[in-house]
């Protein structure tokens, strides 16, 4: 399986986009088909009278939850463990990766079903077992398509988004068997039934995510369409659920709230399909939280930054992003990709993740639509500060600041440098529509002014 | 120190001032596009449920509900109900392992309550026989009382408080098991039932003009 990021994704955030960017129709349909789900957003989201409240409701929830994680932690482990659940903790990727492989050893298990969750992803769960001679069968079906298509995820709530139903119809052929050359989304959908189904009733040990840890009960919330989850914990002997820190929610009736905008802002359905309690295991069988940090309680200190921890993964944010949509998930070479995953990822990495918070236009559209009124433009828009201020930033856009700023200290130079402009992009556009200047990458420029608003003013102001 | 004393110490000393928690009472005044008033909660019900897939009946008892299965499913195979008065299907209960009902061509139950906002059933495991009889079927009916259909999330949650039900697992199930990971196509039936059918009981209706 191919890393996300890091050498396999060979570039940044600009460079990948480019890549993607070659071909057009491709482009245009990716786009297309996100700004769909945005409207499918938009409409069920206009359905609910109360909307704002909720998303002002939700948001401080979780900042309330922000200020007593700590106390809602032992809470929800206490209460976990009053219902007979096992919880662990784990400091970062590798521990929770340990954890969930000393699991597995102690169960003598070797093969495993594993329904969605971006925090595996976020820890290369499926590389690191698979080097351990553990067999990770991924039971989400966009998950499924990109597992045996060997790439990461491009979309957290919609994984195999970027692909064409043509290349899935070639991939089940290949691993699954499925005719050649049969793309038909039905056919192929019950071809992963029955390929998974075996799958279900085989496996021992089922990993899924967690939507929702409620403090006061030790229950946790999974939500799914395909119903995947439920398939494999209720099947399995060992269920593993592994929980970024943040997922915490103080009470039960808070899930009234989240629930009600996860979805809508998801897909625009009004709810999943299955939207599963669970808080105790089965009798005989073992259930186990894996809380895991990996760079949140430090995050947790940024003022500036936290409330990205927020964050309820729906993925609005992705769907909604010009930037996104035009340059596919797998360019932010992180397992949270989009303007969310632009300010979550600088915090784990600076250096390896410097390029991302660039990766936007700065439209605001993804904190409009973003159903705890996360700040996310505007963290993106700090994030660059801070990265230009520690030495992190891209050194072509470190020179291009140096002379915006320059240019823009000085009024004559800036009337010249406009009147150049304006001179070279009429008289002689090669000088500017070239290979080094990125404006003019998949772009076609505007006409240009004959005049700047300047002059104009100064001519008509009387 | 362990992880766990570590995590807990940074996410305590780097937690921002306490900030209360708001009130919810405000919440939920409209359901999602229903209309909130008694009679008219059932029909959102049925409109949503409908909308998202599944299929809904009102229904005047269980003899009711037992011949629309017998027209919808004539050849669906193993029946399992978890309803004694629906009079067919296996008398459920007491299997050693789940994986006995990997052939179970529909699982007829009894559900808690349904909610109009998004056509979703509550139900808890001890109606489920097994908890994974709801997922593993090929097909999926629930029967609830016409008059237990809630608003919306908050009333759900509400009612769940003040029913203190206990509980190892719970789900809503809102519509047939679906998928639309292959270029945004919908297709009902990815791992879980193929159709999800949910029956409201209304005791104070005529079956007079079914016959």
């Amino acid at each position: 399986m191919k890393q996300n990021g890091g050498k396999a994704g060979k570039g940044d955030h600009a460079a990948l986009a480019d890549a993607f960017n070659k071909d057009e129709a491709r482009v245009n349909w990716h786009d297309e088909t996100l700004w769909w789900i945005r409207q499918k957003r938009d409409k069920a989201a206009h359905g609910v009278a109360d909307w704002e409240l909720l998303r002002e409701t939700a948001s401080r929830i979780k900042e309330n939850v922000l200020s007593g994680l700590g106390g809602y932690l032992e809470q929800f482990e206490a209460a976990a463990a009053a219902n007979g659940v096992t919880v662990h903790w784990a400091a970062d990727a590798a521990e929770h990766n340990a954890i969930v492989l000393g699991l597995l050893r102690r169960h003598g298990v070797d093969k495993m079903v594993k329904s969605k969750s971006m925090l595996t992803e976020e820890c290369h769960l499926n590389e690191f077992l698979q080097e351990q001679g553990i067999e990770v069968v991924d039971t989400d079906l966009g998950e499924r398509v990109v597992q045996l298509a060997e790439e990461p995820p491009s979309h957290i709530v919609l994984p195999c988004i970027h692909k064409k139903k043509e290349e899935i119809g070639e991939i089940f052929h290949e691993h699954l068997g499925t005719p050649a050359g049969n793309a038909d989304p039905q056919f192929l959908t019950h071809a992963a039934r029955l390929h998974l189904r075996e799958k279900f009733l085989t496996r021992r040990a089922a990993l899924t995510g967690i939507n929702f840890a409620v403090a006061e009960t030790g229950e946790f919330v999974v939500c799914t369409n395909e119903g995947n989850a439920d398939m494999g914990a209720h099947l399995a002997d060992v269920h593993i659920a592994c929980m970024g820190i943040e997922k915490i929610i103080p009470r039960r009736e808070h899930l009234g709230v989240f629930l009600r905008l996860l979805t809508r802002s998801a897909t625009g359905q009004p709810i999943t399909t299955y939207s599963s309690h669970f808080k105790k295991p089965r009798p005989g069988k073992e259930m186990h939280i894996v809380l895991v940090d990996n760079g949140r309680s430090v995050h947790l200190g940024r003022k500036e930054f936290r409330n990205s921890l927020k964050c309820i993964r729906c993925a609005a944010c992705f769907n909604t992003c010009p930037v996104y949509r035009r340059s596919g998930g797998h360019s932010y070479h992180t397992a949270v990709a989009g303007p969310i995953g632009s300010i979550l990822a600088p915090n784990l990495d600076r250096e390896k993740y410097a390029d991302l918070p660039f990766a936007s236009t700065l439209c605001g559209s993804c904190s409009n639509v973003c159903p705890v009124k996360i700040d996310i433009h505007d963290q993106l828009y700090k994030w660059r500060q801070v990265l230009v201020q520690s030495g992190h930033a891209p050194v072509a856009k470190k020179a291009a600041m140096k002379t915006m700023t320059w240019v823009l200290s000085n009024p004559s130079v800036y009337h010249t440098a406009g009147k150049a402009g304006r001179w070279f992009m009429l008289n002689a556009p090669f000088t500017v529509n070239n290979g080094m200047n990125p404006w003019y990458k998949q772009r076609d420029m505007p006409p240009v002014p004959k005049e700047s608003f300047g002059e104009w003013y100064k001519k008509n102001k009387k | 120190m362990s992880s766990r004393e570590n995590i807990l110490k940074t996410v305590k000393g780097n937690q921002p001032e306490w900030r209360e928690l708001p009130e919810l009472k405000a919440l939920g005044a409209a359901a999602g596009g229903v209309d909130l008033s008694g009679e008219a909660l059932a029909d959102g019900f049925v409109k949503v449920l409908e909308a998202i897939g599944g299929a809904a009946y009102v229904v005047s008892g269980y003899d009711r509900v037992g011949t629309i299965l017998r027209e919808l499913f004539p050849r669906v195979g193993r029946v399992v109900s978890g309803c004694p008065e629906l009079g067919f299907g296996e008398a459920a209960g007491g299997y050693a392992d789940p994986h006995e009902l990997e052939d179970v061509g529909l699982a007829v139950l009894s559900a808690h309550f349904g909610v109009a906002e998004n056509g979703a059933c509550w139900i808890t495991e001890d109606r489920m026989i097994e908890r994974a009889l709801p997922f593993i079927a090929q097909n999926l009916a629930l029967v609830i009382r016409k008059k237990d259909v809630v608003a919306n999330m908050h009333a759900a949650y509400e009612k769940i408080e003040a029913m203190g039900l206990g509980y190892g697992f719970a789900t809503f199930i809102a519509g047939p098991s679906k998928t639309a990971d292959i270029e945004q196509s919908l297709v009902l039936g990815a791992h879980g039932p193929k159709s999800m059918t949910v029956f409201l009981v209304d005791e104070e209706m005529s079956d007079a003009g079914f016959y």
